[in-house]
Formats: structure tokens, sequence, C-alpha cells
């Protein structure tokens, strides 16, 4: 395997007495996709969460470089990086094009650049004829790829995925995974989680199992 | 029952002949409300923000002197307020009491907590993921906060219509630091308390005339507003 984008050491997290993780340690390497299973409550959004710096451990540490850092003195550099999507990822009031150009606005492409980038990617996620639809109208399946899409545009080095294919139908789910395989063959990390260890057929390539915060 | 008639007659006409003096007064009450609201509403915000999503000691306490604070009476503040400015005051020199400017800062100081409440039981309630979204999408701070607010905006709008229902028809702030002044400081409330006292009844029952028709548009549009709200939510 080659050398990992990411090392997480140690994670801990604490709340109200209960120890919710438990010296948990995650590699991530690039094209590569980790499923974490585990029962509801066993951690698994949490620590999403944390490897994405939107919730803060009780304890962590980075490995950037063969360098042992503070979760909380690097988390905030390598944000950009990686992108986590809720379970019912939430669209913001506005059309599916203003919802994939979200992120861009904070990047350096000009208006035109950005144009250009939101149409190329609305064609790659095969959502270019509701470009002009309202967001929040759409059907669940196509909500997921639209937050899929406002995610992939800006290629983050690691996508972390929570229940991406709960709630969705056969069809859809097939969508979403070619689109998971796209965008892992473009060298993404991606973590999924996941209670059904049996619906992702040929994308995972390393299982994990979360149990009493522990990861096997 | 004639008296009142012929009164309301009386008023009637003064509101549809333009009747400059009671037009003015009315300029005057939005002019000053408006400043207030205006004012007021950015910062209110941004606290209401920092009261949800912050992560500092005495959060809770903060909540409970807003909340606290919506049940001052006005002519408390108007007290306040007027001990402040009056000339032996600590800020007497600025010469502000009995100005439009001294009107404003009392109607900013009532409604400030109450759109700091209804703004944080608005924030509050909004969905968890907008924040996070925003962030993990790489939003800088300041986009963070507007992206939320933006999501809950039609919340938002109604506590700065309620904040504004209640400043425009406070009578307590304006005619302790306002004076009743008549063209300067004279406003909706001030006048009518003032015309009743003289027995005069007309100016003051069309003044009440349009207060009832302000309340009667801003609760026909806060009703709308809250529709709208629902069916984003």
């Amino acid at each position: 395997m080659s050398e990992p984008l990411l090392v997480f050491r140690g994670i801990e997290k604490t709340f109200a007495e209960t120890n919710i993780l438990r010296n948990v340690d995650i590699s991530l390497y690039p094209g590569k996709c980790i499923l974490l299973s585990g029962n509801n409550g066993s951690g698994k959004t949490t620590l999403l969460k944390i490897i994405a710096g939107l919730e803060t451990p009780s304890r962590a540490e980075i490995e950037l470089s063969g360098k042992s850092h503070s979760w909380k003195s690097t988390i905030r550099s390598i944000r950009r990086e990686i992108i986590y999507l809720h379970q019912q990822p939430y669209l913001l009031s506005g059309t599916v094009e203003s919802n994939v150009s979200y992120g861009l606005r904070f990047t350096h492409l000009n208006r035109k650049q950005l144009r250009e980038s939101v149409k190329e990617a609305l064609e790659w996620a095969g959502l270019a004829d509701v470009a002009k639809h309202q967001a929040k109208t759409l059907s669940g399946g196509v909500q997921q790829r639209v937050a899929f899409t406002r995610a992939w545009i800006l290629k983050p080095k690691v996508l972390l995925l929570d229940e991406p294919m709960a709630n969705m139908d056969i069809e859809s789910r097939e969508q979403a995974c070619d689109l998971l395989k796209r965008m892992k063959s473009e060298g993404m990390s991606i973590v999924i989680t996941s209670h059904d260890t049996n619906i992702i057929d040929g994308l995972i390539d390393i299982h994990f199992s979360l149990s009493d915060g522990k990861l096997d | 029952m004639e008296g009142m008639l012929l009164t309301t007659q009386k008023a009637l006409h003064l509101l549809v002949t333009g009747d400059p003096e009671l037009w003015s007064i009315v300029m005057l009450s939005f002019s000053v409300s408006l400043k207030a609201i205006i004012l007021t509403t950015p910062p209110a915000m941004l606290v209401a923000y920092s009261l949800v999503n912050g992560n500092f000691p005495g959060i809770r306490i903060i909540l409970t002197v807003f909340n606290s604070l919506l049940s001052v009476p006005t002519v408390v503040i108007g007290l306040f307020l007027y001990v402040m400015l009056t000339r032996q005051g600590p800020f007497g020199d600025l010469k502000l009491l009995f100005s439009q400017t001294a009107m404003v800062i009392g109607q900013i100081l009532l409604c400030f907590p109450i759109l700091v409440a209804l703004g944080y039981a608005t924030i509050n309630a909004a969905d968890r993921r907008v924040r996070e979204t925003a962030i993990t999408l790489g939003a800088p701070w300041w986009f963070t906060i507007l992206t939320v607010l933006y999501e809950v905006r039609f919340g938002l709008l109604a506590a700065v219509l309620t904040g504004f229902g209640r400043i425009i028809s406070e009578v307590g702030i304006s005619m302790m630091v306002g004076g009743n002044i008549l063209g300067y400081t004279r406003n909706i409330t001030t006048a009518i308390a003032l015309e009743t006292s003289k027995g005069e009844f007309a100016q003051g029952i069309a003044l009440g005339i349009v207060l009832l028709v302000l309340a009667f548009v801003l609760t026909t549009f806060l009703t709308y507003v809250q529709g709208k709200q629902d069916m984003s939510t």
C-alpha cells in the first residue's frame, strides 16, 4: 500500500463521562475507500466529524509527513482538504447550480472559471438537466448526487460519507456508487460509514468495525 | 355618541387631506424607529449567533439576562437613559437629551434584547447541518454566519418585525428622553398622549388609526413570513 495521506492517532472522545472513542488510530490512503461499520451509536459519526474538524476530540494527534502534531494545532490547516457529507446532506436554499458552486466562492477562481467548473461538474454527475431547479425540491437520491458533486468540485483529498446509501432506492444507490468509484479512481481517499456492510460492492478496500469505541 | 362620530370624522379628514403636522409626526416616528431597528439588527443577530454556537462560560446567564430584559418597562429604560443623558449625568456633555438621537438610543436599548432573544430561538432551531456544511465546504467564519442566518431568514425577519412593532408603539422612552417637541421629537405615541390630555381627540384618533393599520400590516406580513418559514423547513 502507498504512503498514507493522513494518519490520525489516539483519537479519544469522552462525553458525559462516557468513552465514545477509545484510542482510535486510522490511516487514510489516496485512492482507497475505507468502510467503517458498527451499530447505531458506536461512534462512527463522531469519528468522521473529528477527522473533518467539525467536532473536537478529547485527545487526538495528526501525523503529517512523518511528524506528529496535536489535532488542535493542525486541523485548521488541513480542513480544506477534507469534506464531510451528512447522512442526509443539507442542500442550501437556491438552485442546484448555486449549491454546487458554494465552495468555489472561497477559492481563487474568477467568475468565468467558476461557471465553467460548475458546468463541468454538473455534466460529470449527470445533473445538467436540473441545474436551475430548486435543490430542496429534488428527490433524496438526486439531492445526494448534488451533495457529492458539491464536494467533488472542490477536489478534496479526503471525502467522509456518513451512511451515504441509507434511504436510497436501488437506482439512486447505483448512481451514487458509480460517482464514488469515479472519485476514488481520481485518487480521493474515501471513508464511508454504514451499519450494513453488504451495500457497497466493488468500492471498499479496507473494512474497519467500530464497537465499544474501539476500531477493529 | 355624536361627538365621537364627529371626532372620528375629523380624524379621517386629517388623514385623507394629508395634514402636514400629522404626517410629519408619522414620518418622524418611522424615521426614528427604522434607524433604531437598522442599527440594532446586525449586532443583535451576531450576539444571538454567538450564544447558539459559542463555547464560552456564562452563556446561560447571559441568556437569562436578555430574557429578563424583555419585560423591563419602557419608562424604566427612559428613566435610565434620562439619568445618563441629563446635564449632571455621565453623558451630559454630549447634549443628547430631548433629541431624536436619544430616542434612537432608547429604542435600541428596548429592541436589542428582543432581537437577541427571538434571534437566539430562531438560530437555535436552525438545522445544525447548515453550519457544518458551510464549514466543511471551506466557508470562512463570517460567511458561515451569513449562510446560517440566510437559511433562517424568514424567522429572523419575523423577529425584526416584532422588534419594530414594539419600538414604534412605545411611549415611555420617547416621552422621557425625546421631550415631545413638535416637529423635532414628537412621534405618534407621544402626540396621542399629549392630544388626549388636552382633550383634542381628533389628531390622537388619526394617529391611533395609523398605528392600528401598521399593526395590521405587520401582523399580516408576519403571518406570511412565518408561513414561508414553515414551507422552507
